[in-house]
Order: C-alpha cells, then sequence, then structure tokens
C-alpha cells in the first residue's frame, strides 16, 4: 500500500467554554492527522471531550485555538465560519438517532431532503437517490416509508447515517454511534461501515466502546480530560498499552477482550 | 444466603396489553426461567424480546401500563404474585424485591437532596438510628465516597455512574432478597459499567442478595452472572448455567454469540442476524425465531411455539433441531 496522502490535520487545537474562572478547557492542545480512507478512532470516557473534538472536526464548533485543515486549506477562516465549498465534505452521524431525526418525517423525506440541500436536484431525482442511499444501507422501500418511531433503533441509525451520505462526503464522523443500538443491530451497522471505508470513505469514530474501536480502527487516539495521553496503532495500543489510562480503560472491558488487560493489569 | 433452593419461579408466564374491542395484544409467551436464592441471574434479548416486562410482572407494575400477566405461575417464595392485592403487592415491592429502573440518569427525583431521596425509600422501612446515620450507611454500602457532600447535592450535580449508585443504594435501603437491575450500565462509560458490575457482585456476596440482571451486551452477563436467559420474541429460549452457554444449543443464542465484537477479529467476519426481531404479538405459527435461522426445517414452520427441552435447573434449549447446532 502506497502511504496515504493527508485528508484532514488538526492542528494544536483547544476549546474553552465560558471565561474567565468559570472556563472550562473542553479539548487542550490536541494534533491528529486523518488520511485519505482510512478509519481513526477517538476513545475516552464521559467528558473527555472527544464529542467536542468531533464537532471541531466537523465544523459545527470554531476552536478557541489552533487550526483545522482540510487537504491543505484551514478551515476555519477570519470570521471562524467553516469554507462552503467543504463544508459537506465532512458530515456527521449523532449518537441519539431518534434525537437527530425529525419525527414528522419519514425516512425516505428526511434522506431526500437532505439530498436536495446537498446536491440540488429536483424532487423526484432526490427520492431515487434517497431510495438508493436507504437501499444501500439496508432499508428497504417499506420500511423507507416509516416515521422514526416505527423503526427500531438499529434501522433509525442506519437512516441518519444514508441521510450523512447523501452529501457525498469524504468523511464521516460518527460520534457513539453504536450506543444506543442492540449488540445485533451494532454487528449490522459495523458491517456497513466496513463496506463504506471500501469504498474509499474515511471514519472517525468517537466511542468510548473499545470493542467497537478495536474492530473498525486502524489508529487509535486516547483522550481523558481533554488531552490525548496516547496514541498509535489500534493494535499496539490494545495489545501494549503504555500509559496506565489507557490499561485501565483496557481492562474495564467485559467478556473476552478486557480478559487480558485484567491479567495483566494484576501482575 | 441459601443456596439452590428457589426464591423466584416463572413458570409459563404470558403478558398481554388490552387493546381496543376487547383484543389483547399477547407481547409475552413461554417466559421460563427461576432464580435461587443469592444467585445472579442474566436475561439477554434484543430491545423488544419482553425482558423489561417480565421485570414487570415480578414487581407488580404491569397494571400501571395496561397490561397484565394472562398466563403462567409468578412464584415468589412460592407465592403466586398473579393471586395477591395491592396491600399484600406494597409489602413486596420495593421492599422484599428491589428495583433499579432502566434510565438511571432519570432516575432519581430532580427537586430532592440526595439525603431527601434516601430518607424516603428508608420512610417505607423500619430500623434503628437517625435517618442521616441510615442514609450515610446506605451510601457507603454502594461505595459512594465524600458522603457528606453528597447528601447534600441533587442529582444533576453528581456523574451518571454516581447517580445510578444512588439508584441501587435506594432499592437496597430495604434489604430485599431479590434486585432486579434493568440494564444499569446503558449510556454508561465502560470504566463506571464495570464498577457498577464490581458493586453488584459485592452486594450479592456482603448481602446474600439474588440479583436479575437484564442487559443486551452478552459478553457483560457472561462475566458475571451464574446463569444466562435468553429471550427472543416473548420467549424463553435458551437458559442455563453460564459454563454450559458456551456451547449454545439455540441458534438465537449462537446468532447472538458470533455478533460479539469482544471477541471478533478486527475488521474480520461478523455475523448478523437475518432481518428484525418479529413485531410484537405478531407472530407466525411455529418457532418465533423461524424466520431468521439458519438451521429452519419444515417442521419449524407449523403449531406451537417450541417448549424448552429437559428440566428447569439445567441447560434448557426451545429448538427443535438442538443436536444439529454446529453440525451444519
Amino acid at each position: 500500500m502506497s502511504k496515504r496522502d493527508i485528508l484532514m490535520e488538526v492542528e494544536n487545537v483547544s476549546v474553552t467554554f465560558g471565561s474567565g474562572a468559570t472556563a472550562v478547557e473542553a479539548v487542550k492542545n490536541c494534533s491528529l492527522t486523518l488520511n485519505e480512507g482510512e478509519p481513526i478512532g477517538i476513545v475516552g470516557e464521559s467528558g473527555s471531550g472527544k464529542s467536542t473534538l468531533a464537532r471541531v472536526m466537523a465544523g459545527l464548533q470554531p476552536p478557541s485555538a489552533g487550526a483545522i485543515r482540510f487537504r491543505g486549506d484551514n478551515v476555519f477562516k477570519g470570521n471562524k465560519s467553516f469554507q462552503s465549498g467543504n463544508r459537506n465534505q465532512v458530515q456527521m452521524v449523532f449518537q441519539d438517532p431518534y434525537g437527530s431525526l425529525n419525527p414528522q418525517l419519514n425516512g425516505l423525506s428526511a434522506v431526500a431532503e437532505a439530498v436536495r440541500i446537498h446536491t440540488k436536484v429536483g424532487k423526484d431525482e432526490s427520492e431515487q437517490k434517497a431510495l438508493e442511499l436507504l437501499e444501500r444501507m439496508g432499508i428497504g422501500k417499506l420500511d423507507a416509508l416509516k416515521r422514526p418511531r416505527q423503526l427500531s433503533g438499529g434501522q433509525r441509525q442506519r437512516v441518519s447515517v444514508a441521510r450523512a451520505l447523501s452529501a457525498n462526503p469524504t468523511v464521516l464522523l460518527a460520534d457513539e454511534p453504536t450506543s444506543a443500538i442492540d449488540q445485533s443491530a451494532q454487528a449490522q451497522l459495523l458491517k456497513l461501515f466496513l463496506g463504506l471505508l471500501n469504498d474509499g470513505l474515511s471514519i472517525v469514530l468517537v466511542s468510548h466502546d473499545l470493542g467497537v474501536i478495536r474492530y473498525l480502527t486502524k489508529r487509535v487516539y486516547v483522550m481523558k480530560d481533554g488531552v490525548f495521553v496516547e496514541s498509535g496503532d489500534t493494535d499496539t495500543v490494545f495489545n501494549d498499552p503504555q500509559e496506565d489510562y489507557t490499561k485501565m480503560l483496557l481492562a474495564s472491558i467485559p467478556g473476552e477482550l478486557g480478559k487480558a488487560a485484567r491479567a495483566k493489569l494484576k501482575k | 444466603m441459601t443456596p439452590n433452593v428457589k426464591l423466584l419461579d416463572i413458570n409459563n408466564v404470558a403478558i398481554g396489553i388490552k387493546r381496543r374491542k376487547r383484543e389483547t395484544l399477547v407481547i409475552v409467551r413461554e417466559a421460563n426461567f427461576d432464580v435461587n436464592y443469592g444467585e445472579m441471574v442474566g436475561i439477554v434479548g434484543e430491545s423488544g424480546s419482553g425482558k423489561t416486562m417480565i421485570c414487570r410482572a415480578i414487581i407488580g407494575t404491569l397494571e400501571r401500563r395496561g397490561a397484565s400477566v394472562i398466563g403462567g405461575e409468578v412464584l415468589f417464595e412460592g407465592l403466586d404474585l398473579r393471586t395477591i392485592n395491592e396491600a399484600k403487592w406494597k409489602t413486596l415491592r420495593g421492599k422484599v424485591i428491589g428495583y433499579v429502573p432502566q434510565s438511571a440518569l432519570a432516575g432519581p427525583n430532580p427537586v430532592l437532596t440526595i439525603e431527601k431521596q434516601l430518607a424516603e425509600a428508608l420512610s417505607q422501612v423500619e430500623g434503628t438510628g437517625s435517618m442521616k446515620n441510615r442514609s450515610k450507611e446506605l451510601l457507603d454500602l454502594v461505595k459512594i465516597r465524600r458522603v457528606d457532600t453528597v447528601m447534600k447535592q441533587y442529582p444533576y450535580q453528581l456523574s451518571g455512574g454516581m447517580r445510578q449508585r444512588v439508584m441501587i443504594a435506594c432499592a437496597l435501603a430495604s434489604k430485599p432478597k431479590l434486585l432486579i437491575a434493568d440494564e444499569p450500565t446503558t449510556g454508561l462509560d465502560v470504566t463506571v459499567q464495570s464498577q457498577i458490575m464490581e458493586l453488584l457482585r459485592e452486594i450479592r456476596r456482603d448481602l446474600g442478595t439474588a440479583i436479575i440482571l437484564i442487559s443486551h451486551d452478552l459478553a457483560l452477563v457472561d462475566e458475571v452472572c451464574d446463569k444466562i436467559v435468553v429471550m427472543h420474541a416473548g420467549a424463553t429460549v435458551e437458559v442455563g448455567p453460564t459454563s454450559s452457554m458456551a456451547t449454545p444449543r439455540h441458534p438465537y443464542t449462537v446468532a447472538l454469540n458470533s455478533s460479539r465484537i469482544d471477541v471478533a477479529k478486527p475488521g474480520g467476519e461478523l455475523l448478523t442476524i437475518k432481518g428484525n426481531p418479529p413485531s410484537v404479538g405478531q407472530w407466525n405459527p411455529g418457532c418465533r425465531f423461524a424466520e431468521r435461522c439458519d438451521y429452519v426445517q419444515q417442521d419449524c414452520l407449523v403449531g406451537e411455539h417450541p417448549a424448552l427441552s429437559g428440566n428447569k435447573g439445567e441447560h434448557q434449549s426451545a429448538c427443535l433441531h438442538a443436536d444439529k447446532i454446529g453440525k451444519i
């Protein structure tokens, strides 16, 4: 495999909420790179700043300091808004599909609306495209006409992935996509993500579920209190963690995955 | 702790919801398992498989949702819970049977301090000493540090893990014989999850409380429970001691096992279960898993849902072709 091109760079990004004595620095001086077609993971506990960083990468939250580069261009320029041309290249899937889908719209309308916004095509054409996207996510025409509350958790999450794909993005940012769904639905979603990777999409997976991170990503960043405490190849980090925090995190996983880490920790 | 003596016996239980025109929608049928004194039992299954409904039947809150037990027996210490009145329920619910509901984050009353919260739970049971000291003891029991500070705080000031501990403390106020924890760690971090599991294990060990742990995480249940109950479409499809469940005897358990992320190779084959679970109450004749099953035969598609084989307490499966599993 030839050396991949760098797609996105996060350079010394900090995010501060509030000011003065009550200021909270959610992300502190974090840097990461995302290569073309690569799956990376950001892992950490609640409050570690991983979602904030994801929001910065998606252009939803301007950084207080530092820069985000997309194919070399700084995406937050001057007025701190995301450069329009690249805006839809990075799409996000949120944790709770029930909260992020419009309860009034069926899956087809929700996705077709996004297609129209991103590609400026007519109604018929957008619905056709939406059906294709939903089909690719394993949602048939019958289910596509259902509203979110009539769908299962896994189906809802796949509708929101289809919606994210409607912009034809190069990067998919998934913030805890599997934490609200069943184990079997999770397996289904991960299979779809593998397919998307094969099609050349880059994926940033933000999760506290280390099983999911290990399964899907090639490189991982471990985040704690707004700082990356460890990063590297997912295999290396899982088999030979250097930081105590990472070791503790690994030992907490139930089942086979955590067993080895727990044994090591006891020594 | 009295080992191997039945505390709870769920015997062929069916639960229905009343709909219009006197029509009843059956959401659970053929639920079968038992819980011994001091035993930790895990119930796993997809959303909608009836896990939570069974729990509601055990604590008698089905009626509030327009549902009721329409068949079988729910025996708690030999007493059929179907036959008792509300007055009797009040002596059981929250006292002999504790319940930790699913949404821990929304669980505690937001306008009560933790002290008042616990006092409310404690006021329902007899005890000696001041309310404050008894509340403190409870918080100690669930390993909350800085007890004095926490007592004065409101739920919003606590983290998810702490709130869940408070909920467990409330449920333990009356030293119940059975504690039901309905997905107690959903939405919590792995590190917090492992702490809560450790806590449940300690409660079981130190107080001898029997625990029913509901989860859809097979890896988790596998690790902490003595016995596993697998539910699919309202029925118990497999039940057995955790050690024997390593060789599952129902295709649904096999499928659940193969979708486990912790044993999968990175990027490797991750088997998914075909289709979706059947809609609640809309079941075809025969085995309710047949449509999604790799082992399906002609006889699976007719008659009643297969009954569990063997005797209670043993490894039981509700598959007609359990002997073929792993051989195709």
